[in-house]
């Protein structure tokens, strides 16, 4: 029986067909060997080097797998699936050949976020008209502000990038391309979307009679158990979107039903919770006065001005109420710095038997569920 | 008998936090104390949302405490431990103690 020998360029046999695709012959495998070399690796127990289907491997990689050495751009490169043998890869984007059922939803192409990243940082546009603008979720506007801030402070610390990879997934997937001059920007997802909210899951039987309106403003407080409006209330509101300038003014003037722990807020219209209440009043003003589109856009312009001034007006409060509870203490000589935050331990926030879930710190005899089955034990969200 | 306050921990292995209670000098950790006044969370947290400008801010721990029990429960006399002092002479509620050792 020959030794069983395993020298070094058995292991460096596939080199060849990894790095060129001139090479088209099996190399000969147990021609050179030098004798010192044998006698070393004798009683090697690797399997001997030259096996049927080791043949057979290099075979297949001159002939057939040559064609799948280098990838075709635009296209993915599995043994199944590619586009010179499945006709119909291109009707819909599938990453994954294998699966027909995955159509992939288009991403931002890099233009795309890189003019999202300008318009909010750069021209100090706000999120909201960047996202009316481009048709992109306001929360996906500012992932993408705070990823490509990110991006730009680590090409300046000259942290290396995974450009090939980006370049590639970018290739497999439809992407969102960024209108050019004169072109009108094709929108990226919908972004009006409201998630149904859980109190109109009920099947309430309400009956109405037909000489009364009853509108979307009604069947909120129907929905939430809030008595009827008063008739010079709601002779008042004409659309329900008339609200939607009040709640943003002041959101806390939105009624309040229920005594104690079942308090809640009466659900309002659907028009005064989307994302962009304010698109409802544009395309009003725009049925109604069709020849005006000046005055309907400055219109619009200035209620979004107005929101923002009463949003931002708002976060600032919030912030400054939260910076006086907090003590900051930075003592000398510690690696850490320390945050006192002002509490009240009372029998309000901790509950009569002092074992309300919502009181600070600790509780006694109450078992913590963070191990349980079902609970979602990594941060869901990212304070903006 | 003499009151104390002191930290009582909770959380798991290797996952200390504690709450600042008033208790009994010689009960348990564990037993049920006559008032919770804070929490003290030991593991230190990383500032999040930094810029360029403040990027290299320490990571701070999280105090919670209640003042005007701490000051009520001092006032009659209740002593607080050498940890719980460390807090709350950062709080600003007592003098710091006079340390034993000279850092070289």
């Amino acid at each position: 029986m020959a030794p069983r020998i395993h020298n070094r360029r058995v292991s460096n046999a596939l080199l060849p067909y990894l790095t060129s695709s001139q090479s088209s012959s099996t190399p000969s495998l147990s021609s050179t060997c030098p004798s010192s070399q044998l006698f070393l690796r004798q009683f090697s127990a690797t399997a001997a080097p030259q096996t049927r289907l080791r043949r057979q491997m290099f075979q297949w990689l001159s002939t057939e797998g040559a064609a799948l050495k280098h990838h075709v751009p635009g296209e993915t490169n599995y043994l199944q699936g590619r586009a010179d043998r499945d006709s119909d890869s291109h009707e819909a984007p599938r990453p994954f050949p294998g699966n027909r059922n995955f159509v992939s939803e288009s991403v931002l192409s890099e233009e795309l976020r890189n003019e999202v990243y300008v318009r909010v940082v750069e021209k100090k546009k706000s999120l909201r008209a960047v996202s009316v603008e481009l048709g992109i979720d306001m929360k996906r506007i500012a992932a993408v502000v705070r990823l490509v801030e990110m991006e730009r402070r680590q090409q300046s610390q000259g942290k290396p990038l995974a450009l090939p990879y980006a370049r590639a997934v970018h290739e497999m997937i439809p992407t969102t391309p960024l209108a050019q001059e004169g072109e009108r920007q094709t929108f990226h997802e919908p972004i009006n979307d409201l998630p149904a909210h859980p109190l109109t899951g009920a099947q309430i039987f309400y009956p109405v009679p037909e000489s009364r309106s009853f509108t979307r403003v009604d069947a909120g407080r129907v929905f939430s158990g809030a008595p009827t409006l008063e008739k010079a209330v709601a002779d008042k509101i004409s659309h329900p979107s008339d609200l939607v300038d009040d709640i943003i003014q002041n959101p806390n003037s939105i009624e309040w039903v229920g005594k104690g722990e079942n308090a809640r807020q009466v659900l309002q219209p659907a028009d005064v919770r989307i994302p962009h209440p304010q698109l409802v009043k544009l395309e009003l003003d725009r049925r109604a006065f069709p020849n005006e589109r000046r005055t309907v856009a400055q219109r619009h312009a200035e209620r979004v001005e107005k929101q923002e001034a009463a949003e931002q007006q708002r976060r600032e409060r919030a912030q400054a109420r939260r910076e006086k509870s907090v003590q900051h203490v930075e003592p000398e000589g510690s690696r850490f710095d320390y945050r006192i935050q002002d509490a009240k331990f009372t029998k309000e926030t901790t509950g009569a038997d002092g074992r309300a879930p919502w009181a600070p710190g600790r509780r006694y005899g109450v078992p913590s569920d963070d191990r349980k089955r079902g609970v979602v034990k990594i941060p869901t969200r990212v304070e903006a | 008998m003499v009151l104390r306050i002191r930290l009582a921990r909770f959380g798991n292995k290797h996952d200390p936090f504690y709450n600042i209670v008033i208790a009994q000098a010689r009960s348990a950790r564990g037993a049920k104390p006559l008032e919770v006044i804070g929490t003290y969370n030991p593991i230190p947290k990383k500032p999040t949302n930094l810029y360029d400008e403040n990027a290299s801010a320490r990571p701070y721990k999280e105090i919670s405490l209640d003042r005007a029990r701490a000051k009520y429960w001092l006032g009659v006399g209740a002593q607080p431990s050498d940890p719980v002092w460390k807090l709350m002479s950062m709080a600003g509620l007592v003098e710091q103690k006079p340390t034993t050792f000279h850092k070289a």
